[in-house]
């Protein structure tokens, strides 16, 4: 053996690295390439298209106008806050029922736990597009809310800020997403010590003390994976206020939209959504090291 | 575990009680936000869960209208709907995607769910931290990013674009799901296979697969459901071959609501819930025994 690897070095450390190598190579190969094939280089002709000015097929020079137009168009501001505004709405209205839920869940149900655990699941498989057209037929002029009140005499004119409105999208979208919210949360709780619950008693804590001062700073990392899972995607989403916003619930995702396919400005589309990359981006590295330390306290 | 925090608060408010404390007003203050909680947790499963129920109580409304008062019973919306080409088109289009999608990103997520927990390799942080990233970027920048790429390269968009782009978005949730099963278990088991000769097919086939069944069950159902429901992708990058979520969207764009779509989804719902629902039972009779924690663990993973 010995003899053999003085005599022939080459062979035998080659084979030991093909042993090694080879396995890694056959599992990771085709995952790791369709991922840089079709996600990283798109992303990256997605940037060089956001820095080009010029139709796509004949494309020119670099250019920073895309951004620049984007930055200096009150429009644009315009959205964007209207975006901000009704994301972080539907967070806090969905982060503030996700507590409760989450707590029943994980303290309270019993045996109900794993059939409300697997209803939260199955509502979030049920199609998307069902879920938004069925809030459209409730919201309506004319759909079920407002003809329903109107045939019991609560009404006379239907209440027409239902849909098409800001306050649409966010039912909608805080309906859509609240699983996403409750489930980080509620893991969050399950892995909490329960006697340290017991001690808050036993030092006379009231449920408000034991909530803000326990319960809260345990749920921590829950509550930015929550943000990390619901905040950002809130940002783009593109159906929502499509089908229930109407004019005055138009959102960024919309912008981007309009842009690539509505308007055919592909490099100010891209532009905007390397924007939005960046800026989610940024957001999930922020959101995911206030989880990491959250923890290690 | 459940009892500790039933009979606790009784006995510290009687303990109170004892040292002269409104033991009733305590209990009351105490069982508020217990209540209010449970009256949460109602409304949100009756928020959920109401709008689509009433649209498949719609779906057999005789009025081309979608209001109250009830104007009677049909059937006749499921007939409208099933002679419907573009309808009918979509969802086929949709069942054939999620198939092939299905069964790439479970042969290609378990694979290398494998190889970021089992073997050691140089790079190993950023190859997974890409799987990683793929899950937090939005699917309408996946799908904006997709279209020009496609378009740059000059290639015609179609279910197999939509089919390509989704792959990339679905599988590596089942990587998330089955390197979660992966590390759960116990590593000493295949060690101990293979030390008594087993060779690593054995290894696989009977020491693995049995434990991996119910996340790999998990992840077939979240892969299928993640590629039918999946909008934004298959908006930007289809083209003219409409996927159901996109003809839903576009019927709805242009027109008022329509009871035909309503039979659609009633339908489309409705298979949805069988099949998680089959995906539960499958679980469980695959784990022989497992508890009920580990695989409701599973199913949850799914939804990360």
């Amino acid at each position: 053996m010995e003899a053999a690897t003085v005599g022939r070095p080459a062979r035998p450390r080659r084979a030991a690295w093909m042993r090694r190598a080879l396995p890694p190579l056959g599992f990771m190969t085709l995952p790791t390439a369709l991922l840089v094939v079709f996600f990283l280089v798109p992303m990256a002709i997605l940037a060089v298209i956001s820095f080009e000015w010029g139709p796509l097929s004949g494309h020119s020079g670099f250019t920073t106008s895309n951004f620049t137009s984007i930055f200096s168009d009150p429009l644009y501001r315009h959205v964007a806050v209207t975006t901000f505004e009704i994301a972080t709405i539907a967070m806090l209205a969905q982060l503030f029922v996700a507590v409760p839920v989450a707590y029943v869940l994980a303290y309270k149900a019993g045996k109900f736990e794993l059939p409300l655990l697997l209803l939260m699941v199955l509502a979030d498989e049920l199609n998307p597009m069902v879920r938004i057209y069925a809030w459209r037929m409730l919201l309506g002029k004319e759909g079920v809310i407002n003809s329903g009140l109107m045939s019991i005499g609560v009404i006379n004119q239907p209440i027409e800020a239902l849909l098409f409105s800001k306050f649409a999208v966010i039912v909608v979208l805080s309906t859509s997403y609240v699983t996403y919210t409750v489930i980080p949360i509620y893991a969050s709780m399950k892995a909490i010590d329960r006697g340290i619950f017991e001690a808050a008693l036993d030092l006379g804590a009231g449920w408000w003390t034991t909530f803000r001062r326990i319960l809260l700073p345990l749920i921590m990392p829950g509550v930015f994976v929550a943000l990390l899972l619901v905040y950002i995607p809130l940002f783009t989403d593109f159906a929502s206020p499509t089908l229930v916003g109407g004019t005055s619930g138009y959102m960024l995702g919309q912008s981007v939209n309009d842009l690539v396919l509505e308007s055919g400005n592909l490099n100010g589309g891209a532009a905007l959504s390397l924007i939005l990359l960046v800026a989610s981006g940024l957001f999930a590295v922020l959101a995911y090291k206030l989880a990491k330390i959250r923890q290690l306290d | 575990m459940a009892t500790v925090d039933a009979t606790r608060p009784a006995t510290a408010a009687s303990e109170r009680a004892a040292a002269g404390g409104p033991p009733l007003v305590h209990r009351l203050r105490r069982a508020m936000p217990r209540a209010a909680s449970i009256v949460i947790t109602f409304l949100i499963l009756l928020v959920l869960f109401g709008p689509v129920l009433l649209l498949a109580v719609f779906s057999f409304n005789d009025s081309p209208i979608i209001s109250l008062p009830w104007a009677g019973f049909t059937t006749h919306w499921y007939s409208v709907a099933w002679s419907d080409a573009e309808a009918r088109e979509a969802v086929i289009h949709s069942v054939t995607v999620a198939l092939v999608v299905t069964v790439l990103s479970v042969t290609l997520g378990t694979m290398a769910a494998w190889g970021l927990t089992r073997l050691r390799f140089r790079g190993k942080g950023a190859v997974g931290g890409l799987h990683g990233a793929v899950l937090v970027v939005p699917w309408l920048l996946v799908g904006v990013s997709g279209l020009m790429f496609f378009s740059r390269l000059g290639i015609p968009l179609s279910l197999t674009t939509i089919g390509v782009m989704q792959l990339v978005v679905t599988f590596p949730l089942v990587v998330a799901i089955v390197s979660a099963g992966l590390i759960r278990f116990n590593r000493s088991l295949e060690e101990a296979a293979v030390d008594l000769g087993a060779s690593q097919l054995q290894m696989l086939r009977y020491v693995v697969l049995p434990q991996l069944a119910p996340a790999l069950a998990a992840s077939t159902i979240f892969a299928f459901s993640w590629s039918f429901n999946n909008f934004e992708v298959s908006f930007f990058t289809g083209g003219f071959e409409q996927t159901f979520p996109v003809w839903v969207f576009s019927v709805l764009r242009h027109s008022q609501n329509l009871p035909m779509v309503n039979a659609i989804s009633t339908v489309i719902a409705a298979v949805q819930v069988v099949l998680v629902m089959g995906a539960w039972r499958l679980m469980k009779v695959l784990s022989h025994g497992a508890k009920d924690e580990e695989l409701a663990d599973i199913m949850v993973g799914g939804m990360r």
